[in-house]
């Protein structure tokens, strides 16, 4: 009698002599070639080893070895594979080719994420060396973040289909199925690992130490991502909805960022005002809600299926500010040119002293809002009932080498094209007089109910000999922004302008001063009386 | 013409539907099914009948248990699924035709 051998199929111990074993290896090579590539192929192939061992035990029992005799007639019983008939549809047997691998992240081999388990099952190799190496480069920084990106772009292999593409050729040897006490069958997947147990639990180990470091840096960011969004949502709200600056007006200077919204309904078409907010919320309200939206993912460590509620609102959000970059530019080109018109009024006389009184004064005139551009020192009052805007006149000293005192208002603005903004600039409206040695001048401009604000500025010029008394009334520092400029002229041009250092607008109030070159001096003369 | 080439082609039109057939009266093991296949004649070989039963259980219109067997290995109890009862009505109806015609054909 030739040598036995102990085999298994389908989970049931045999004893098969020599010969017949090999018969039966040839067979069962053969139904595997036959079937490997066919949908539901292994499954099929597992059906078949359950009937070869049903028969096995049928002619047997358990004891005894199993001849020759029995494995040809068990194969007579099943057949062989060339005696099947074909059913199978061609067209939708996937074939799993050999060696067509590809790289996953291995769930049934991990210690962390399965990033190692799936290189060595990819590369067929221990996952162990490449946990060593990622423990090791991790000292380094670099294995850090290479873990991390196979760890976000690998896929996992949770399916059987993507474990046999993962495994590859080895599918089979590593799969392993378990009857339960219930009758079903769990499967497990052996680790491919060769050197044991022992070195998993160290990485086991070290993995909950880097995985809970891992956790409380994306907590920290996470938690950073929703604050700031948070916090950016409701500052806009709170400024913009509910008309509460708080913190967004700084020292002194109010700048009244709640109403830029009003504002805005005086610079562009009143019509895309309000698509201009709208956008403009849109375009910030949008990557706040996805900050806070990632920081909670990083906070809770959840999954969601979000790609397509991502993508609409990356397409919502390019949307908006292609629009909203649209409108602006089609409203800035109101702001392409600059123009200028200036008057001149000549003083019939030459008096020693001058006195400049403010008329009109903005703060008197009926308005709703102020409001400050920050950079330009300019505040604008505007009066929602006659749709109108109060905006500061600006007074400028000058020494002329004529003896004669002139007034020079210089009145600019913006429009499409020159001409367009010269007529713009015409429509300023600006109350002056001049009465003897008096000159009325009114602390702010206008323009006709309605109109909108292009950019308007408005100078008053006033040149004097050296040496003329000036005497300015408590408002008058208004016509001054926050300096003194004092500017000399020499055949009509400018050839020096200095700041007045010593003196500054609000010293001015009731008193009389004399100008020169190098600034204001208080004036001595006693007997000269305010008005 | 090849006279068994002809019979194997035929048998492999009916098959499916004999096991769905068979099933219909009764749930049981793939052996069960084989046997009483065996008897009709409808298959040689018993390597047949798995790929059927695997392909017409992805289908939907099989399902399966194991079950514990007295001696030896585990054994897969199939029946049919409410999907396997509509689609052999209409199977059945389809059979009734083909008869009908054949019929009607070789009585002319």
């Amino acid at each position: 009698m030739d040598k036995t051998i102990n085999i298994n199929i389908a989970g049931t111990l045999f004893q098969i002599d020599d010969e017949a074993y090999r018969i039966l290896r040839d067979y069962l090579q053969a139904i595997n070639n036959r079937f490997k590539n066919v949908q539901g192929g292994h499954e099929t192939i597992d059906d078949i080893e359950y009937r070869i061992a049903e028969i096995f035990q049928s002619q047997k029992g358990l004891a005894g070895a199993i001849s020759k005799e029995n494995v040809e007639a068990m194969i007579t019983i099943i057949g062989k594979p060339g005696d099947f008939d074909h059913y199978e549809q061609e067209t939708s047997a996937p074939t799993y080719a050999t060696q067509r691998k590809r790289m996953y992240r291995n769930p049934d081999d991990s210690i962390i994420s399965g990033v190692c388990g799936g290189i060595g099952a990819y590369l067929n190799s221990d996952p162990v060396l490449f946990r060593i190496l990622f423990v090791i480069s991790a000292f380094f920084g670099i294995g850090f973040f290479v873990y991390i990106a196979l760890w976000i772009a690998l896929p996992a292999a949770n399916s059987d289909p993507k474990r046999r593409d993962m495994y590859g050729d080895a599918y089979n040897s590593v799969r392993s199925q378990t009857l339960q006490a219930d009758g079903t069958y769990t499967t497990s997947y052996q680790t491919t690992s060769k050197l044991g147990n022992a070195f998993n639990e160290i990485f086991r180990a070290i993995g909950k130490v880097f995985y809970v470091i891992f956790r409380i840096f994306l907590i920290i960011i996470g938690i950073s991502f929703v604050l700031i969004g948070f916090l950016t949502i409701l500052s806009f709200v709170m400024v913009f909805l509910f008309k509460f600056p708080g913190v967004f007006s700084h020292d002194g200077i109010n700048v009244h960022l709640s109403y830029y919204t009003d504002f805005l309904s005086y610079i562009v078409n009143p019509s895309s005002a309000p698509w201009i907010i709208a956008l403009t919320l849109i375009a910030i309200f949008l990557p706040m809600l996805a900050l806070i939206y990632w920081g909670v993912k990083m906070i809770f460590w959840f999954k969601a299926r979000d790609g397509i509620f991502s993508l609409t609102g990356l397409v919502l959000w390019v949307l908006s500010l292609s629009a909203l970059a649209i409108i602006l530019f089609n409203e800035g080109i109101s702001f392409a040119e600059t123009g200028r018109t200036s008057s001149q009024n000549i003083l019939t006389s030459t008096p020693d002293t001058i006195f400049i009184i403010t008329d009109h004064k903005a703060s008197d005139q009926k308005y709703d809002k102020e409001f400050s551009l920050p950079d330009e020192d300019y505040s604008l009052y505007m009066s929602d009932s006659t749709r109108q805007l109060f905006m500061p006149a600006r007074l400028c000293l000058n020494i002329a080498e004529q003896s004669q005192v002139k007034l020079e208002i210089q009145k600019s603005s913006c429009g499409r094209t020159r001409s367009d903004a010269v007529k713009k600039a015409e429509l300023i409206i600006y109350n002056s007089r001049i009465s003897n040695d008096t000159i009325f001048l009114d602390d702010f401009f206008t323009l006709p109910a309605g109109s909108k604000w292009r950019a308007d500025f408005l100078t008053v010029n006033l040149f004097v000999p050296a040496n003329t008394v000036l005497y300015f009334d408590r408002q008058s520092r208004n016509l001054f922004h926050n300096e003194i400029n004092i500017g000399k002229f020499k055949d009509n041009e400018e050839v020096s302008s200095k700041y007045d250092e010593d003196t500054q607008p609000w010293d001015l109030a009731d008193k009389f001063w004399v100008i020169s070159e190098n600034g204001l001096k208080e004036s001595e003369k006693t007997s000269l009386k305010p008005k | 013409m090849d006279l068994e080439n002809t019979k194997a082609q035929m048998r492999k039109g009916i098959l499916e539907y004999c096991i769905l057939s068979v099933l219909s009266r009764s749930s049981c093991y793939a052996s069960d099914i084989i046997k009483e296949l065996k008897e009709a004649e409808v298959i040689v070989v018993e390597g047949t009948l798995y790929p059927l039963l695997t392909r017409q259980k992805n289908a939907g219109l099989l399902s399966y248990r194991w079950e514990e067997s007295q001696q030896g290995p585990p054994r897969k109890y199939y029946e049919l699924t409410d999907a396997g009862r509509t689609y052999l009505t209409d199977l059945d109806k389809s059979w009734k035709e083909l008869v009908d015609s054949v019929n009607l054909i070789r009585t002319r």
